[in-house]
């Protein structure tokens, strides 16, 4: 159950603020580790500022919710929402300049893949896209612990899909004076939908989030549900409790209103600038990540080979 | 490690079960139908290393490692001659030293290192302690002297308690004859009533019973546990007893207004809005009350859900832990 996840305790944050404070604070200590005594002036001129980083943040979610929405096989919504959770969280305590979100995006889809039971092998799924497959299927491959590891092996995601339900089967048993509920799912999955570009999953429970595109819903169709949420929901809620949801509630809508989706000019800027001042020991083109790779694997082999040696020593003897 | 074989034939344990591995004093094995085609005549060579061997020598491998059959083997013919115990010595520097040198010649002749020389040592020994050898071929050794005496002591006690038990039986008949002869002769003589002098005796030969159960059981405490026989003895072990397990309902934090309970579902008429279950659904235990009720815990669980401004304490180790990794 959701109240003791682990998206409960470590994975909510208290809004908007909170957020930008801890996305700041990868971004600073990502600079103070490169700048290599550059002026601030200078600093600003070559690495990404927290805004144009939220910028770039928000382009490949939307990138990444067109990749879902293509993929074949078609994949369940709650894949695309535990994705986009994995994307946000793993952004809120790095920078998009240590990890590029092209390499992120495709290795968060795949994880989420795993974790909502829609399995879908390394060769296939790379099918879906185009270009050097190898190439995405090694990177995805190699990014996938770190991924794991930063997101602190806390992989149970909760989406409001399945909450959504809930509330349109208990809205149908309950609340019969709407008559006819099924009107106004459209709008309800409009809002779900819009939700996910938005850091609502960082902020809100996904009953919360679920019950706010209820209303809003409703809303469009010009119903009032606040009577249902009032009497029914919160019947035997205390007023101290009542009184935060319904604030809750009115947070979701704003926030999810207010999102604004990024135009290219901006996102191509941004790229261009990320180009320069990416962390060159995570991308797979450059001749550092590859040193690297070669290193490790060198490494690797290194360990069995001083054991056989020893092994056909003891023989010798 | 590689499957046991037998060279010659090479078949394994694993394909044939029942193989039966022989080996002879050279150390080397081979398998019971390869020894009983190339022994025929009763001797011949082995197809390892040509030594010449007699069939009558062969026996069961006992260990998987042929080697340490053939150096048993030695060991055994070493010590025949070199028989000389503890007490034989002054120190037990001495005894040290001479065990030493066994060790030394089994190793040599095992390994084929300085045969000749060893062998010449071998004789030369022979020949000094000729008498000697042959005075401790007929002595045995102090472990084994006790273990005798162990054995014999322990056949005495049995010996004793068999004859024990006989004179307690003998001893039980003559008194119940006495006892009825004694009946009699009063039933003939006494004054008394024949009723009175029947219970009487009755009363005492109950007395004598249970006088005599009680001492049987005594002897059998005192004589049933002796030195030999305390094994037979094996005391329960008390296992140690934990608190016992309490069930404890499972409470469920929703940090959200009580979803409708199962009971709730099928009352309030939750599946009349639903789609209901299918055949195949059903025969493999799914009820769609199940899903519904998932679906409704999942709407309510979390709606207080409302995070302070301060970040909690408990967000701080997902923080630390993902900015070391």
């Amino acid at each position: 159950m959701f109240a003791n996840s682990s998206q409960h305790k470590y994975w909510l944050f208290s809004g908007e603020t909170e957020l930008a404070k801890h996305r700041a604070e990868a971004n600073k200590t990502y600079i103070e580790h490169y700048r290599q005594g550059q002026t601030d002036e200078e600093v600003a001129k070559f690495f990404l500022t927290p805004a144009e980083e939220r910028i770039l943040g928000r382009q490949y979610e939307v990138v990444l919710r067109k990749f879902c929405s293509e993929f074949q096989p078609p994949m369940p919504k709650c894949v695309i929402g535990t994705s986009l959770a994995f994307f946000k969280r793993f952004y809120v305590f790095n920078s998009t300049m240590d990890y590029h979100p092209k390499d992120i995006m495709l290795t968060c889809v795949y994880l989420a893949c795993k974790v909502e039971e829609f399995y879908v092998p390394i060769g296939q799924f790379v099918k879906n896209l185009r270009g050097d497959r190898e190439k995405f299927a090694d990177a995805i491959l190699s990014f996938e612990l770190t991924l794991m590891g930063k997101l602190n092996y806390q992989l149970t995601v909760h989406n409001p899909f399945r909450a959504m339900e809930g509330f349109m089967i208990d809205l149908k048993t309950r609340h019969q004076e709407l008559h006819n509920p099924e009107k106004i799912r459209k709008y309800v999955e409009e809002f779900l939908d819009r939700s996910l570009l938005s850091d609502a999953c960082l902020i809100f429970s996904p009953s919360q989030i679920a019950l706010a595109a209820i209303k809003f819903g409703a809303a469009k169709e010009s119903i009032s549900l606040d009577g249902y949420i009032k009497t029914v929901v919160l019947r035997l809620a205390s007023d101290k409790e009542a009184e935060n949801t319904l604030y809750q509630l009115r947070r979701v809508k704003a926030i999810v209103k207010s999102f604004e989706p990024t135009t290219r000019e901006q996102a191509q800027a941004v790229q261009k600038k990320l180009d320069r001042c990416r962390n060159q020991e995570n991308n797979p083109d450059s001749d550092i990540y590859k040193q690297k790779a070669i290193d490790k694997l060198n490494a690797e082999d290194d360990i069995p080979a001083v054991k056989r040696t020893k092994i056909s020593q003891d023989n010798g003897s | 490690m590689d499957e046991q074989g037998c060279p010659r034939c090479k078949t394994t344990k694993y394909r044939n079960p029942s193989l039966k591995l022989l080996v002879n004093v050279c150390g080397h094995s081979l398998c019971e139908s390869c020894v009983d085609l190339l022994f025929v005549k009763g001797s011949g060579v082995c197809p390892e290393c040509n030594t010449s061997l007699r069939r009558t020598n062969f026996r069961l491998q006992l260990f998987e490692d042929p080697f340490v059959e053939k150096e048993i083997d030695i060991r055994r013919k070493v010590l025949r001659d070199y028989n000389k115990k503890e007490e034989d010595f002054a120190t037990l520097e001495d005894y040290n030293d001479y065990l030493e040198t066994i060790e030394t010649i089994v190793y040599n002749l095992s390994n084929h290192i300085n045969i000749d020389e060893t062998k010449r040592m071998i004789e030369q020994y022979k020949k000094d302690n000729r008498e000697q050898i042959k005075k401790n071929q007929s002595k045995l050794s102090k472990d084994e002297e006790m273990l005798e005496s162990l054995i014999e002591q322990e056949q005495q006690e049995t010996l004793m308690r068999k004859a024990m038990i006989k004179q307690d039986e003998q001893r039980e008949k003559a008194a119940k004859r006495k006892h009825k002869d004694d009946l009699i002769d009063d039933l003939m003589f006494s004054e008394l009533s024949a009723q009175a002098i029947i219970t009487s005796y009755r009363e005492s030969a109950k007395q004598e019973e249970e006088e005599f159960k009680a001492k049987s059981a005594a002897t059998a405490f005192s004589t049933g546990i002796k030195i030999g026989h305390q094994n037979n003895v094996v005391p329960m072990s008390r296992t140690e007893q934990g608190v016992m397990y309490r069930y404890c309902p499972l409470v469920m934090e929703w940090c959200g207004p009580d979803p409708p309970s199962m009971d709730d579902i099928y009352s309030d008429g939750y599946l009349k809005n639903i789609r209901l279950a299918s055949d195949a659904e059903k025969a493999g235990g799914f009820r769609e009350a199940i899903a519904c009720h998932r679906a409704l815990q999942e709407a309510f669980c979390g709606l207080f859900s409302y995070p302070t401004i301060s970040p909690s304490p408990l967000k701080q180790p997902a923080l630390a832990a993902s900015m070391s990794h």
